[in-house]
């Protein structure tokens, strides 16, 4: 890589999205380890304190939306949503180029729907008060516009990446399916 | 019109390979804009399908299960069950259903079956003069089992599907037979293809090998006892159990074989939210698309079409059965449940069927649907783990599915085999 | 003609769902046809928090939904929530058809909801698996299943119980297997939700006779002439007289199922919890509008 590509705006914003991408990676993992920490809370406390809190279960499934959201982001950065992929690998490669673009400007558009709608929700229910948790009924939506803003984020890397000539469709069809890669990874540990 | 563009948009964006989440999103999303309604509904659907605590089971069990593949749980019960059934004809072969049957009882995912069982036993398997598209098989359709055994977060997806007053543990309970029963089918298949085929046995290693194997991977199998009794004594409740699960995992992995690495945790804890993140986003995506069908009524339409074909419950069964395998050819698991179940249970009910009886039965349906392509989480897994394509895997898979398929109609048209065994405990 | 949509939770043949209904059919006919109600029962739509959002953004025009969900958006709908406010459902009706009930109906308006009628739910009260209930006494250190609401979770706590979350569905195998001990509820769900298999222990404290309330979305309502309007309101006030009807036989025939089926029925004495809710009251009526509706209440004889 020359210094120039390196610091070509495109390979700057690719590096800061790189850099959210592995943030929302880690906040989404922190999350699933926290939801587990909650509900094991919550058994400890019937059994042993004898006094179940009310707030751990509307806590863990706010916590799961937001691993949810974050993970299905970066699902769309790294390209492992579960898809019909028969046609895909029929196509020759330009094909296969403008139709994964479809499907990239899919996600982008509904990512602004996230937002967009997202928003509308967070403002319907901003003044009532969730019971238990005792917060803003809106904080239920935040996480639907966070990965909103975070899909519309990694889909138009994608689409700008592509029309820029880079061969990001190149290095998936080396790959297994999109969907398969997640769970190899787990697959591949040592035997 | 409004059907055809929900289905239209469906199938078409499906078709060009666009993530299935994105389809049915899109899909419910066009539709709302053509009918008028606020846009914001499809939204709040996505959100509140997926904000549901019985869900919490999904990420636990995924959890769990990659804990137990990266921690070594998972290479220990392999070890114990090749000492156990190795030397039958096929050795292999039915040690990775043996494997699968122990395994499914501690994990309720069958693709994370399929990644576990099938990466430690495919490359074993080819290296000893098996057919990978054997392998493949094999593994495929014995990481099936972990759906009928007990946990089965897609059994709390049905028990949530149809409206949360189906018992879960009752659910739990009436998988146990049928997956044995099935695990027994597979075997039995396994054992004649690898008879006409020629592959070897393995010598028996002795019982005090057995015994030691066993010894090795007890902490691991303990979880089963601790989910099922867990859950049917009243010390936590089937969604706290795959919370129990992950928790076990871990102290089993960390404390009891010191197998696992910060690295192995880091690993197994992103590949859980990977996997999870994909599952539950398409389950937010199928309460919208599912919403609007039971918006446009679109139920009560296929009952009536149903009730004019005929009213004998065994044709009716039948006609539920094909139907739902050929959903689930194209489908998805979670997603399939979610729109089917307000559908059909309904109609099953009317017609006499237990609706614990009938979650059996959607279950082992749509599971076999998830080693069919064009939609086939568990067979893309298992091929890409024996390096085989689809459709080199599909050409000696029929002996397996014909196993499959006999299993699911004694299922279907004996109901004691699911209801038996819940009636003994209550 | 225009069809408006409505949810409800409950199954069809349910009296809110009939009720619902009566009131679609006579609109028809008083508008001359150009107005039907379609209901989507069995909770197609949604669960109430969800289709509550849907009827505020106009996705439906109608809902039939509890009073608990709207306890943190309308504050004026904490007063029939609270334990005891009600002496009896003779009390309730005659407190809801009055100036409360009024002043309740106006404040859904701030959510963007016209209240059109309140509903009979019935008395709520506690059953169990593990000893009939004759006094407060006997509840100390019970598990049990509340709904999502800080009152009801206060209430259990004040009365030395434990109030144990879990989603609805997961209720039956918990009270069965004993990860919680009873639930609370009135005795048409008792008996639908098939509780009374696994906690026969049914203790008549009916510490809330809550209403229901169905609501329509307000821009709706304002879109009609002044005519439908009153069509409308007149329709919803008749469908009230006759969901009583309906609610009282079912009532008295879910009684009377769960009776046959082994429950046993006991009548603790009231006036201990009802003197152990003093500090729900304290928590949970803070402000002087509340307070004046609490005196409302009871001053109505
Ligand atoms: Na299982
Ligand atoms: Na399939």
């Amino acid at each position: 890589m020359t210094s120039s590509e390196a610091t070509s705006p495109l390979a700057r914003l690719g590096r800061i999205l790189a850099a959210v991408s592995t943030l929302s990676l880690w906040l989404a993992g922190i999350g699933l380890v926290a939801m587990t920490a909650m509900v094991a809370w919550q058994v400890f406390c019937r059994y042993v304190l004898n006094d179940s809190p009310s707030w751990t279960e509307p806590g863990a499934v706010m916590l799961m939306s937001w691993f949810i959201f974050l993970g299905a982001a970066v699902g769309v950065r790294e390209n492992y949503h579960l898809g019909f992929d028969v046609l895909l690998y029929a196509l020759p490669k330009g094909g296969k180029k403008w139709l994964r673009m479809i499907s990239d400007v899919v996600a982008f558009a509904f990512g602004i729907g996230m937002v967009w709608y997202g928003s509308e929700l967070v403002g319907l229910t901003w003044n009532t008060v969730l019971p238990s948790l005792r917060i803003s009924g809106g904080w239920d939506y935040v996480p639907l516009v966070a990965g909103g803003v975070l899909i519309c984020l990694f889909a138009l890397e994608r689409i700008v990446l592509r029309l820029a000539g880079e061969p990001i469709d190149d290095v998936l069809d080396e790959l297994p399916p999109a969907e398969v890669a997640a769970e190899l990874d787990t697959a591949n540990v040592k035997a | 019109m409004e059907m055809l563009i929900l289905f239209g948009t469906f199938t078409l964006l499906m078709l060009i390979g666009t993530p299935i989440a994105f389809c049915l999103g899109v899909a419910s999303f066009a539709t709302v804009l053509y009918l008028g309604l606020p846009p914001l509904v499809v939204f709040q659907r996505l959100n509140s399908g997926m904000s549901v605590f019985s869900l919490l089971a999904i990420p636990f069990f995924i959890y769990a299960g990659d804990l137990m593949v990266r921690g070594g749980i998972a290479q220990k019960i392999v070890a114990f069950a090749a000492s156990l059934v190795g030397h039958i004809r096929g050795g292999l072969g039915q040690v990775n259903i043996v494997t699968a049957t122990l395994f499914g009882g501690i994990s309720g995912s069958a693709v994370a079956e399929a990644a576990a069982v099938g990466g430690l036993m495919i490359p074993q398997m080819k290296q000893r003069g098996y057919g990978a598209d054997y392998a493949v098989n094999v593994t495929s359709m014995a990481a099936l089992i972990a759906l009928l055994l007990p946990p089965s977060h897609n059994m709390i997806i049905y028990s949530i599907s149809a409206g949360g007053k189906i018992s879960i543990a009752d659910l739990f309970t009436a998988g146990i037979l049928p997956g044995l029963l099935y695990a027994a089918a597979l075997m039995v298949t396994a054992y004649f293809v690898a008879r006409s085929r020629g592959y070897p046995v393995e010598a028996f290693p002795g019982f005090a090998a057995v015994g030691r194997f066993l010894l090795i991977a007890t902490p691991g199998l303990l979880l089963i006892a601790i989910i099922f009794g867990g859950v049917r004594s009243g010390v936590f409740t089937a969604t706290e159990s795959s919370c129990i699960a992950v928790l076990y995992a871990l102290l089993v992995t960390l404390f009891v074989y010191r197998s696992m690495s910060w690295s192995d945790f880091v690993h197994a804890t992103h590949g859980a939210v990977r996997t999870t993140a994909m599952v539950l986003l398409i389950i937010g995506m199928a309460a919208a698309f599912s919403w609007l069908m039971a918006f446009l009524r679109v139920p009560a339409a296929l009952i009536a079409s149903m009730n004019a074909v005929s009213e004998n419950p065994l044709v009716i069964l039948l006609l539920i059965n094909v139907l739902m395998l050929f959903l689930g050819t194209f489908m998805d698991m979670g997603p399939t449940i979610i729109i089917c179940t307000p559908i059909f249970l309904p109609v099953a009910m009317a017609y006499g069927v237990d609706p614990v009886h009938f979650g059996v039965i959607m279950i082992l349906n749509f599971g076999i649907g998830l080693n069919t392509p064009p939609v086939g989480a568990v067979q893309f897994v298992a091929c890409a783990v024996g390096k085989i394509s689809v459709w080199e895997a599909m050409r000696s898979i029929w002996p397996f599915y014909l196993a499959g398929l006999v299993v699911l109609g004694l299922v279907t048209y004996v109901p004691a085999i699911s209801l038996w065994l819940p009636g003994v405990f209550k | 003609q225009t069809v408006l949509k409505s949810s409800d939770t409950h199954p069809d043949g349910y009296p809110t769902v009939e009720a619902v209904e009566y009131f679609g059919e006579l609109v028809k006919e008083r508008t001359g046809g150009r107005y039907a109600v379609e209901v989507y029962h069995s909770a197609q739509l949604g669960e109430e928090k969800d289709t509550i959002e849907q009827v505020r953004s106009g996705v439906i025009e109608l809902n039939r939904v509890s009073m608990a969900p709207f306890n943190g958006t309308v504050k004026e709908s904490i007063v029939p929530a609270l334990p005891y406010i009600f002496r009896s459902e003779e009390h309730m009706h005659k407190v809801m058809d009055g100036a409360v009930g009024d002043q309740i109906k106006t404040a859904f308006e701030g959510a963007g909801l016209v209240a059109l009628a309140f509903y009979d739910a019935g008395s709520r009260s506690f059953y169990n698996k593990t000893k009939p209930i004759n006094s407060v006494a006997d509840m100390a250190g019970l598990k049990f299943r509340v709904i999502q609401s800080d009152i009801f979770v206060d209430m259990v706590a004040a009365l030395g119980a434990n109030a144990t979350p879990m989603p609805y569905g997961e209720v039956y195998s918990s009270i069965e297997t004993g990860v919680i001990d009873g639930a609370e509820n009135n005795f048409p769900s008792y008996d639908t939700a098939k509780h009374f298999e696994v906690a026969k222990h049914y203790s008549l404290d009916q510490h809330t006779i809550l209403p229901e309330v169905f609501v329509m979305n307000k821009a709706a309502f304002d879109k009609l002439t002044p005519g439908d309007q009153a069509i409308f309101k007149q329709a919803a006030t008749d469908s009230v007289a006759k969901q009583r009807e309906l609610w009282a036989a079912k009532d008295a025939e879910s009684r009377k199922k769960v009776e046959a089926a082994g429950a046993q029925i006991t009548t603790p004495d009231k006036q201990g919890f009802i003197d152990a809710m003093k500090p729900v009251y304290e928590k949970h009526v803070t402000d002087d509008v509340l307070k004046k509706m609490v005196a409302d209440v009871q001053a109505v004889q």
